[in-house]
């Protein structure tokens, strides 16, 4: 019996080799639709939304507030499928390559490198951001932050969903004044050794950090985010940004001579106490974490002269989707008023958003301003004023490669 | 004999039930932060957030049925081959053997863009069928072992004779060399549900999001500060395959010479 | 008896075809570790070998890995060997059975949280006074010798050696040992004479399962590795899912070769198992 399943196995194999399957429908065939029309396409559809799952508020945020919202407003089924992005777009890079047109995902949630390389691959169904009534009603549709991700154009292939800033995290109980700066943060660490460190450069949060040590080491900010990667051209600021780590590195958590792996290594020794500072994006974060009981209740944020680095993320859809009617309307909820409202409250979520309050209706508006988001996290105006954009992603290549030789090497 | 059992009391307590106590504690705790004065604050938070899961018990369900498939292919296979490399000579053996063995030594991410591919040409992706096929990779070759060394360890003549006597494979197979393997059996059972039930990649890939299995509501989880939350669904995590090992071992009771007719037939 | 062997070559039916899917899986491996835009190209090879971090982190991954399958070998086979009997009841087999229960990496998170400088042992030594301060605890976790990775593995691994051995042990006919008495043999005597010559081949199996996985898994040293030196596995999946995917051909040249070294031992180990067997059983005829 299985002897003969497995020769049947084999025979389809054979057969499915030469078929091809065709999708019905382009994007483009359904963005030039009425909104009305791809709403009722997208009723009575189920819409599978891939997204990393290892923060509990995110997934009560999907589960317990969109997706019963989602099914009783437009009759689409929302289901939430925890994968990692990179397995995500390796997933899709092998069906494309297989010629697989009948995919399961139907939305995915990327930004920078992941972005750029899915966009590069061509995995992605195309352009149809301008077609999202909530988009062009609420949003500063010319916002660069919605043109370019991480300095690759958007090209409306990707719809903005949330927007984080990078802050440093520390124990007020233990410290009274934070480092204001990054010459400050060195001398603290002489002050205080084994109470810093940061994940390493392979680690999402760790380059960010370094690559902010590279925009405070330049003439200005500017410098790098406004430039392409030229390795020539700033070499010195490389330079400097090496020696600034080199100095720092002695009196880092076991001196220097391991790197957290991940940020939640450095979480947990944070959590322990055996170092006095954690960082990350989102300026929210460490509310929930509060709330569980893993950061102590005296947990408190702040950013660094030259500033922080923020950027947008993305929700966008595979090229291989079978559902793109339910896919938009799936967006176009996602990015309204009423779903960013929950997202920004810090019960479940607590993540800044990229609608404009100004184009919002009045009492919209004053909820957004009346949302308190808890005592860690700064101010609305202290974050703005420290915003720094991204630079463009292949610095963040280049620091991986360049601080593994500089400084672990060294 | 009554020194070696201290021994064993002393070496499985502090070895094999101390960390597992130590998981469980930490489930119902929150995080430990020793240097804060602060030690165990009992709490049960952690639990609800696994209860409050969704896909909590549709995923249950899922890596279940997942595991009963492999487990029966597994033995299936297992039985066949093992008994193959077990009484056989041939040329090439050393080969073959190795190739037996060859799943398990190519690493994973390796291969699983090529399984992928398979999957997607034979049109199983995405379906239960090709995660059971998938997980088969993992857990073949461990079968095939282990029941190679059990029909070695049986010995030639106790296989021969039944067919000498005029018993047909079959009956041979359920009288003399199943109960006689019930060690093997259970070793087989134990093992492949836990490999099974921890694939995450391969499942991820393959289960396409229309198959949801416990590791994948789990895996991104474990990545967490949160220890409370990661301990209690590796407790979750870990009931499963000894339910299955106590089923299993239930059914292994209706193993020996008693009276079920299907056995007592000549 | 001929007729016996000949027909049972039907049995391999099944495992061929399983063996398909592997073997294209690694196929499609190779295939992208030596495709550069369509062309075929060594230049992945070539690079590895030239590649100082490729080179550091197989010898250390080779070495830690070595250690922890032959640590694992020697514990859970002394372990098998003095509790047997006991094994062989349902709740030790059990409790002996549990760390196989829980992924790798949350066991590597519980031996983080016993072990490190802050964890259980270091405080409970801190309350009785055999240590100072936190400080004073050794470094036993994410080191630069791979202490951590290879507690882990062993402490996971010595269960499944136990697994896998306790079949062998309770195959051995009590009759053999009565005869080693007899004969006046002692201990080693009885080890050496009845349970090697059974052990062998589950031993030289064992070790070879042991050896590929620790060489090549990668959640308990992303856990437990420190910053460099850095297990092979790990650099292979930060080429594998970094951002720039044109790394990706490197990993693959990696994996691949990493998998062609553990075919040739395997290969080399049954040739060996096999001619000892067929000796010994010419041994018996003659």
């Amino acid at each position: 019996m299985k002897r003969y399943g497995l020769a049947w196995l084999l025979l389809v194999f054979f057969l499915a080799a030469c078929s091809n399957d065709q999708n019905t429908q382009s994007l483009s065939t359904v963005t030039e639709m009425d909104w009305s029309e791809i709403e009722e396409s997208a009723a009575d559809t189920t819409v599978r939304l891939f997204m990393w799952g290892g923060d509990e508020g995110i997934n009560q945020y999907i589960d317990e507030w969109a997706a019963p919202r989602m099914e009783e407003e437009y009759d689409i089924t929302l289901e939430r499928v925890p994968m990692d992005t990179v397995e995500i777009l390796q997933k899709l890079q092998t069906e494309k390559q297989a010629g697989k047109t009948d995919g399961t995902i139907d939305l995915i949630w990327l930004n920078g490198e992941n972005f750029k390389n899915a966009k590069e691959n061509e995995l992605l169904a195309g352009s149809f951001v301008d077609s999202l009534p909530n988009f062009n009603e609420y949003y500063e549709t010319e916002d660069p932050a919605f043109q370019t991700d991480f300095g690759t154009s958007v090209d409306g292939m990707e719809a903005p969903w949330g927007k984080v800033q990078f802050v440093f995290l520390y124990d007020s109980a233990k410290m009274d004044r934070p480092p204001s700066s990054f010459e400050e943060l060195k001398s603290w660490t002489a002050d205080h050794p084994g109470k810093f460190t940061y994940p390493n450069a392979d680690d999402f949060t760790g380059n960010a950090f370094l690559r902010h040590i590279l925009y405070a080491e330049a003439d200005s900010p500017a410098s790098i985010y406004d430039q392409p990667l030229d390795e020539e051209n700033i070499a010195g600021t490389a330079e400097q940004t090496w020696s600034y780590l080199n100095d720092i590195e002695p009196n880092l958590w076991r001196s220097g001579e391991h790197y957290p792996n991940s940020l939640t290594e450095l979480d947990r020794l944070y959590s322990q106490g055996d170092v006095w500072m954690t960082m990350g994006y989102n300026e929210a974060r460490a509310e929930s974490l509060i709330e569980e009981g893993v950061f102590p209740e005296t947990t408190r944020s702040f950013v660094m002269d030259p500033g922080s680095i923020g950027n947008t993320h993305f929700l966008s859809i595979p090229f291989n989707s079978t559902n793109y009617p339910g896919a938009l309307a799936a967006i176009n909820f996602m990015l309204s008023p009423e779903a960013q409202l929950a997202k920004l409250a810090p019960n479940y979520w607590g993540e800044n958003t990229p609608i404009s309050i100004d184009k919002l209706p009045e009492g919209m508006k004053e909820e957004f301003e009346s949302i308190e988001r808890g005592e860690s996290v700064l101010s609305q105006q202290e974050l703005e004023e420290s915003f720094l954009p991204e630079s463009e992603a292949a610095y963040v290549d280049w620091m991986k490669e360049q601080w593994f030789n500089e400084v672990v090497q060294n | 004999m009554s020194r070696n059992r201290l021994l064993f009391i002393i070496t499985s307590a502090l070895f094999f039930l101390l960390p597992v106590l130590l998981l469980v504690l930490q489930s119902v705790s929150e995080t430990w932060r020793f240097q804060a004065g602060q030690g165990f604050t009992f709490q049960l938070d952690s639990f609800e957030v696994l209860t409050s899961d969704p896909n909590l018990w549709s995923a249950t369900g899922w890596s279940i049925a997942i595991g009963a498939g492999v487990l029966v292919t597994n033995l299936l296979i297992g039985i066949l081959t093992g008994k193959a490399l077990a009484t056989m000579d041939f040329k090439g053996k050393s080969f073959v053997e190795a190739m037996m063995l060859s799943p398990i030594l190519i690493p994973v991410l390796a291969i699983a863009m090529g399984l992928h591919l398979f999957m997607i040409r034979i049109g199983l992706a995405d379906t239960l069928a090709g995660v059971i096929l998938i997980h088969l990779v993992p857990t073949v070759p461990y079968s095939v072992k282990i029941f190679q060394n059990a029909y070695r360890q049986m010995g030639s003549d106790l296989l021969e004779q039944p067919l000498i006597l005029g018993a047909t494979p079959v009956h041979q197979l359920f009288t003399v060399e199943l109960p006689l393997m019930k060690p093997a059996i259970r070793s087989v059972t134990f093992l492949t549900i836990v490999i099974s039930l921890s694939q995450y990649a391969i499942t991820a890939i393959i289960g396409g999001g229309t198959v949801i299995t416990l590791p994948m509501v789990f895996f991104p989880f474990l990545d967490t500060a949160n220890a409370s939350i990661m301990a209690a669904f590796s407790i979750w995590f870990a009931m499963i395959p000894l339910l299955l090992y106590v089923i299993m071992e239930a059914i292994l009771l209706l193993l020996p010479y008693t009276n079920i007719p299907w056995r007592n037939r000549t | 008896m001929k007729w016996f062997k000949t027909r049972s070559y039907y049995l391999f039916i099944p495992s061929v075809l399983f063996l398909l899917i592997p073997l294209y899986g690694l196929g499609s491996a190779i295939a992208q570790s030596v495709r550069d835009n369509g062309a075929f190209t060594f230049q992945y090879y070539t690079s590895l070998f030239e590649s100082e971090r490729f080179l550091t982190s197989a010898g250390f991954s080779l070495q830690v890995s070595l250690v922890s399958s032959l640590l694992s070998l020697i514990i859970g086979l002394w372990i098998t060997r003095a509790c047997y009997p006991l094994l062989e009841k349902y709740t030790p087999r059990l409790i002996v059975w549990l760390p196989m229960l829980f992924p790798h990496f949350v066991w590597g998170y519980m031996v983080i949280l016993l072990l490190s400088e802050s964890g259980v042992l270091s405080q409970w030594m801190q309350m009785t006074g055999l240590i100072g301060v936190p400080a004073d605890f050794p470094v036993w976790t994410r080191d630069p010798y791979g202490i951590g990775i290879t507690l882990t593995y062993v402490w996971k691994e010595v269960p499944f050696v136990i697994l896998m051995l306790l079949p062998v042990y309770a195959s051995i006919k009590p009759e053999f040992y009565d005869l080693v008495q007899s004969l006046g043999g002692g201990a080693w005597e009885r080890f050496k004479t009845v349970e090697w010559p059974h052990l062998l081949p589950v031993v030289v199996e064992s070790f070879l399962i042991i050896f590929a996985f620790t060489l090549s898994a990668y959640e308990v040293p992303a856990l437990l590795g420190t910053t460099y030196p850095e297990m092979l596995s790990v650099l292979s999946y930060d080429w594998f899912y970094g951002s720039v995917w044109e790394d990706r051909p490197l990993a693959f040249a990696a994996m691949s070769l990493m998998s062609v070294f553990l075919l040739m031992i395997t290969c080399v180990a049954y040739l060996y198992l096999n001619r000892k067997r067929w000796r010994a059983m010419r041994g018996r005829i003659e």
